[in-house]
């Protein structure tokens, strides 16, 4: 299918979608847009300064908007584009999986995060690669068997968890551009997103498994 | 299958699930080299241990800076670490212990400053006085002017021979000089600041060698001797190197 085509069907659908009256696939992009763009805002002034002073706005907040607007992004443009190449690389998104993992923990490194707070370019590769991790996971877990999704989640959630505790506890100040009261907050928050991520995960899980039983 | 919505329901097997091992160990092996870059072969988490293991590496040649100490006298960063070449003609003061300080400062650099006393009593105690000095800079020459420095002297009881206070002539340098060291000054409540403090030892020529906690005072002394006599073989090889630290210092120069 060549790209014109492609968009063509892109079109279509949303007319399609449109013409409907009740629109949920056009929901779905204000979300995305929203939660990428509102993202995004709090790499550029003025809102920068609030992810300049704040650990946990940072860390805690922008970072998994990022994740979440990329994730969005990627089912609202399902329809568009064609992971079809990708797809034969990445059975049981596995591929994704580890690709989010390695970013994730790239951005988790302190030194990553005061480079992103004092160097605009390295800020940039932030912004993209979080919304790409984004779009890897939602791809991902679509394709992945609960014992897959079960291994990356309880990783990632046990991670948050313990690097939390170790915030919250630690008096030794690991970023050299966040004091050590906007660390202890940052701890605080991460031990809650990894519960709230865990949580929703479960939820939606045992729900898909309740529709496929008769 | 034109149908995007048809392409979820494609089965792979075979082929494609060795095409996906492959891709995976790909992708963990970039990311794990990757990491293993940004951490310093896996030793460094912080930009703090980052910056203290550079400067282990490779010794850093400090640019010129105009100082002023507490009475008013103007001099540079250099001429202030040099001088004691010239004390009594011996071979001099080999090397500095310097830290940064702002004199209102009530947190960190008042156990800093006891810390220096510490080291003051202990350099007299052991005769060290021809080998070590005390530079205390002060990063606020806003505020910090001679007659305040010249308080905070007294209140340290410092030694003027063994310990040195001195600030920047011109606070247009002031970002300069912390990108120099790679120390970055958050504002915090009450016109305090929040920074990264350390012991960095200098050489008499100026160039920074070593970076140590400063709860590690107690040996900081004989650390910093051993490392000074350490360096002097690797000097004429690492000058170069003061670019690449200049980039990775360069961290803070959009603050």
């Amino acid at each position: 299918m060549t790209r014109l085509q492609r968009s063509k069907v892109c079109l279509l659908r949303n007319d399609r979608i449109q013409m409907t009256g009740h629109s949920q696939a056009q929901r779905h992009k204000w979300l995305a847009a929203s939660c990428s763009v509102m993202a995004v805002a709090f790499s550029v002034p003025p809102m920068r300064s609030v992810i300049e002073q704040s650990m946990a706005w940072h860390m805690v907040f922008q970072m998994p908007l990022l994740v979440l607007g990329g994730w969005l992004s990627a089912r609202a443009l399902s329809a568009c584009f064609s992971m079809r190449g990708w797809a034969s690389f990445n059975q049981f998104g596995l591929t994704g999986f580890m690709a989010a993992q390695a970013i994730v923990a790239y951005w988790m490194l302190p030194s990553a995060i005061d480079r992103a707070v004092v160097l605009p370019s390295v800020d940039a590769l932030k912004l993209l690669t979080l919304f790409v991790t984004g779009m890897l996971l939602a791809d991902a877990f679509r394709r992945a068997p609960g014992a897959l999704q079960l291994f990356f989640m309880g990783y990632w959630v046990s991670m948050m968890a313990w690097l939390g505790m170790y915030l919250v506890t630690t008096d030794l100040r690991l970023c050299n551009a966040y004091s050590l009261q906007s660390q202890r907050n940052t701890g605080w928050g991460l031990i809650a997103l990894g519960i709230a991520l865990g949580t929703i995960w479960a939820a939606s899980l045992l729900r898909k498994k309740a529709s496929h039983t008769p | 299958m034109d149908h995007p919505s048809s392409q979820t329901l494609e089965v792979h097997c075979g082929p494609s699930l060795g095409r996906t091992f492959i891709a995976s160990i790909a992708v963990l092996i970039v990311g794990l080299a990757v990491l293993f870059m940004a951490t310093g072969g896996g030793q460094s988490f912080t930009t703090e241990t980052l910056r203290r293991q550079q400067v282990m590496a490779q010794p850093q040649r400090i640019d010129a800076f105009d100082v002023t100490g507490p009475s008013g006298n103007k001099t540079t960063l250099n001429a202030l670490l040099a001088e004691g070449k010239n004390e009594g003609g011996n071979e001099g003061k080999k090397l500095w212990l310097v830290d940064f300080v702002y004199t209102r400062c009530q947190t960190v650099c008042s156990s800093l400053g006891s810390i220096y006393q510490q080291l003051q009593t202990q350099i007299e105690e052991r005769g060290l006085q021809g080998k070590v000095g005390l530079l205390s800079i002060s990063f606020d020459p806003v505020n910090d002017d001679a007659a305040a420095l010249s308080a905070y002297a007294s209140r340290m009881r410092m030694n003027p021979a063994i310990w040195q206070i001195a600030t920047l002539s011109k606070w247009q340098d002031r970002q300069r000089l912390l990108d120099a060291f790679g120390i970055m000054v958050l504002p915090a409540p009450l016109g305090e600041f929040e920074h990264n403090a350390a012991l960095h030892v200098m050489r008499s020529d100026g160039t920074l060698i070593k970076i140590m906690d400063y709860l590690a005072y107690e040996t900081a002394l004989d650390t910093a001797i051993a490392a000074a006599s350490s360096s002097s073989y690797s000097y004429s090889s690492s000058v170069a190197g003061h670019d690449s630290i200049a980039a990775q210092q360069g961290l803070s120069a959009t603050k």
